[in-house]
């Protein structure tokens, strides 16, 4: 029933993707293209579509593993300033001519941020052990604020090589998509779910709480900065791949928890299944509703996803999971 | 009651807790529980209950003293090995996740990479939300989830049980089914529980109980001879008064309050 | 201009400080008719007007974006165009603050006017409205010589360019499609209502971006192959372009400007409604020879 549940899933991923190429500001038929489509699917379009998948992924997964170590449903890596994090030291990174990782010194440095800051919100919002939810959430808004801040000032302070790149991360934003983007995308996007995938066990008990998972035989530590480790590698290449955008960690473990069930073993991929979907789909409506104009993607995202997320926060129980 | 090991499966000798910068609250603590023992943890709210489980489960690790879990340094486990000797279940069960009774109890055999001696649905049948499986926790009564939880706790399948009060808003048929069960576990599996109580009259049905002031034992052994009128008075600040049926059965009388 | 440019780029061109909003006619405050000594400009296009009609001298402040002539450079900064500093406009004590409704918050002339200070706003958009627009200022600042100089010299640039596009040139620039690219990635082109757009009608070259209905609108890639653009112009600023362009150009072989080699650096000069606009124009007819 669940793996049925999947496979659909994955077959919506593909038509979705199937449509993002063909469909757009202009319809391409599959069947018959000349060169100037065949030019525009294969050097725009297709790159365009995967970094979609791959961002989408990331960031679905990230939420769902992110709200179970949290035990918030609230989180995502945008609203608790993972992302902005990220892209904050990703451009301290350029700006500073950080190149030790060659290729990947941008996901690398985007990384580190994630990482940091991921673990001063986990630190943020506990108290003796326990999540303070209403806390969690604050320092998330409190951080992001800040590193806005810092971004805007290296804004008005960089080179505008590092200018380019920070507003993309400040603004997410698919239209930067091209093929050298796609490999290292993939490698991080990939080992991030294969990691939080293998800890399904651990996540489910660390949802019960940390005294649970301490009776089934886990590390509630060792465990959460594993996970950790996970949100910010997904966080990292889905800002180095199309910069911040928001809501999709919050959106997809709701639906798919809705669909699917809790359990992080079906919730993790189905979530990260579906947030390919949603984003290469918002990304068609994006760049085909008003052409030859586009509207960034993370817009059209927090159009959806903030309207919800103030419906969540009505909710009198959502402050725990 | 006939015991297979004639050593303490947990032991705990001259143990100190505080919470760091905070005060004592468990003060020089020895206790040992044997194979297929059953005690029940009394005191007033606050006196350490909580506490002495926590440590007793390796999630708290005391400041001072020995805590050994089958005769090893209870730290010195590792946790899956930990989780198939020992299994803890909080008080609070506040989970707001739909997972389904049937996932949830599952997770009961984390621990182990081979087959289950037991199956979910025996589990489930053992605490009687057979039919409950697939419905999600988020849908279940307060008394259905404790179970579907103490299920979980069977299923780990661990010789030691530490229950922190696990009769708390269970109706009065499930607080006897549980016990009822408890007991059986006791008698076939040798499966030993030290289980937080609140109610006096529930704990004069224990062989073992352990009544605690302030982090200290006051008294330890059968419940008549540790629930006295004394000895409640000392650790509960009121006066109560023991009183014994004409069937052999002691209870307490709260007198006339109102 | 880089901020300038920034802010339409972050803003995606939605920075349309409307001209409703600012007080009625040009200029108002004024008290005594001598004319101005201490002027305040409040944008890069508004100083470079002030200098070619001979009253560098008397600019007292600047904002931080002014950067041409060289000289402009050496005033004092009072803040950037969308956020002036009220306070160091003050203390300055100008008998004259310039500004233009393309990118001062409409807000700053009703602060100004409530501490009596003269504005002068400049509404004009359009190329075609800037010789009158000179004029205009001209007078205000007692200058009509001068002012009449310039709007002339501008009248018969804008005035040869279209004799010459449809003399000489008709056969070669016309009909031909353009496209003029202010930031690659994301790209950001010069859509309608800019002097680029307006040059581009002067030359009798089609922009493609035209039909949008944004200054500056962020353009989707493959629109650009679609419309098979012949020339591509990048506007340059403080970046070598050359370098940032790359990868863009390398997405866009496809497009006949690009295959054909037909892509263009031209400066800043068509971004500013001022003076050096007919060295733009000549820049952009230049890419054609």
């Amino acid at each position: 029933m669940f793996r049925l549940k999947l496979l659909l899933l994955l077959i919506t991923l593909a038509l979705v993707f199937l449509g993002s190429l063909f469909l757009g500001p202009k319809i391409i038929s599959p069947f018959g293209y000349n060169d100037i489509e065949k030019e525009i699917l294969v050097s725009i379009r297709m790159p365009r579509s995967i970094v979609a998948v791959l961002m989408g992924m990331a960031l679905g997964g990230a939420g769902a593993v992110l709200q179970g170590i949290l035990r918030n449903p609230l989180a995502d890596p945008y609203i608790l300033g993972i992302s902005s994090g990220a892209s904050l030291t990703a451009a301290m990174g350029l700006l500073t001519g950080f190149y030790v990782f060659g290729r990947f010194s941008i996901p690398m440095t985007a990384f580190i941020g994630a990482l940091l800051v991921t673990l001063l919100v986990g630190a943020f919002g506990r108290k003796r052990g326990v999540i303070l939810p209403d806390r969690l959430l604050l320092a998330g808004v409190g951080l992001s604020f800040l590193f806005h801040a810092i971004l805007m000032l290296l804004l008005s302070l960089s080179t505008d090589e590092g200018l380019r790149r920070t507003m993309l991360w400040m603004y997410g934003d698919l239209s930067l998509a091209e093929w050298s983007l796609i490999p290292y995308g993939t490698v991080l996007v990939l080992l991030g779910l294969g990691i939080a995938v293998s800890r399904f066990k651990a996540l489910n008990a660390l949802i019960l709480g940390d005294e649970f998972a301490h009776s089934l035989g886990f590390s509630a530590h060792r465990e959460r900065l594993i996970l950790f480790v996970s949100v910010s590698l997904m966080t990292a290449a889905s800002v180095s791949l199309g910069g911040t955008i928001g809501f999709i960690g919050l959106l997809m473990p709701h639906i798919m928890r809705f669909l699917i069930g809790a359990d992080s073993r079906l919730l993790i991929p189905a979530s990260a299944v579906a947030g390919g979907a949603f984003l290469c789909l918002t990304d068609l409506i994006g760049r085909s509703i008003m052409p030859p104009m586009e509207i960034p993607s993370g817009i059209i995202t927090a159009i959806i996803g903030a309207p919800y997320f103030l419906f969540l926060l009505r909710r009198s129980n959502v402050l725990k999971i | 009651m006939s015991s297979k090991y004639d050593f303490p499966i947990l032991e705990l000798e001259n143990v100190t807790f505080a919470y760091s910068g905070r005060e004592t609250i468990i003060n020089n603590l020895t206790l040992s529980v044997g194979n297929g023992e059953f005690i029940g943890l009394l005191g007033a709210n606050g006196s350490g209950k909580s506490t002495i489980l926590k440590l007793a489960s390796g999630i708290l690790q005391q400041r001072s003293g020995r805590i050994d879990l089958w005769e090893k340094e209870m730290q010195s486990y590792r946790n899956k090995d930990r989780a198939k000797l020992l299994s803890y279940l909080p008080q609070l069960l506040d989970i707001n996740v739909p997972f389904t009774v049937r996932e949830l109890v599952g997770m009961g055999l984390y621990p182990y990479d081979i087959l289950p001696h037991l199956t979910v649905d025996e589990a489930l049948d053992a605490v009687g939300l057979a039919d409950k499986a697939e419905s999600p926790l988020t849908d279940l009564s307060g008394g259905e989830r404790r179970r579907a939880f103490i299920a979980m706790t069977l299923l780990q399948g661990a010789g030691l049980l530490l229950l922190d009060e696990p009769l708390a808003n269970l109706d009065i048929k499930y607080q006897m089914e549980l016990l009822k069960l408890l007991g059986e576990l006791k008698e076939k599996k040798g499966i030993a529980s030290i289980m937080a109580l609140h109610d006096i009259n529930i704990a004069f049905q224990f062989e073992k109980v352990m009544l605690i002031k302030e982090g200290t034992i006051l008294g330890m052994g059968t419940p008549d001879a540790v629930l006295t009128g004394e000895m409640l008075k000392e650790a509960f600040g009121v006066s109560i008064e023991v009183k014994r049926a004409d069937d052999g059965s002691t209870y307490i009388n709260y007198g006339s309050v109102l | 201009m880089r901020t300038a440019l920034l802010s339409n780029v972050l803003m995606l061109g939605v920075l349309l400080t409307a001209s409703a909003g600012f007080a009625d006619g040009n200029i108002s405050g004024r008290r005594s008719t001598a004319p101005p000594e201490r002027i305040v400009s409040l944008a890069p296009s508004m100083t470079e007007i002030l200098f070619s009609l001979g009253v560098g001298s008397r600019i007292v402040g600047v904002t931080s974006f002014c950067d041409q002539p060289e000289e402009a450079k050496k005033k004092q900064k009072i803040g950037g165009m969308s956020n002036p500093s009220l306070e160091a406009v003050v203390s300055l004590r100008p008998d004259l603050v310039v500004m233009t409704t393309d990118g001062n918050p409409r807000e700053f002339q009703e602060r100004l006017r409530l501490l009596k200070i003269p504005t002068y706003v400049w509404k004009g958009r359009m190329l075609a409205g800037l010789p009158q627009g000179i004029r205009e200022l001209g007078a205000e600042l007692a200058l009509p010589e001068q002012a009449e100089k310039l709007a002339r010299k501008i009248e018969r640039a804008l005035a040869g360019r279209k004799v010459t596009s449809k003399k000489t040139k008709k056969h070669r620039i016309q009909s031909l499609k353009a496209l003029f690219i202010v930031w690659p990635e994301p790209l950001i082109v010069a859509g309608p209502g800019t002097a680029i757009d307006d040059a581009f009608t002067l030359l009798g070259i089609r922009n493609i971006a035209s039909p949008t209905r944004t200054t500056y609108p962020k353009y989707s890639l493959e629109e650009v192959i679609y419309q098979a653009p012949d020339v591509i112009f990048v506007g340059q600023g403080h970046v070598n372009m050359k370098d940032i362009s790359k990868g863009l150009l390398r997405k866009l072989k496809m497009v006949p400007a690009v295959r054909n080699g037909a892509v263009c650096y031209v400066s800043d000069s068509l971004y500013r409604l001022g003076p050096r606009v007919i060295r733009g124009i000549e820049e952009l007819e230049k890419c054609f020879d």
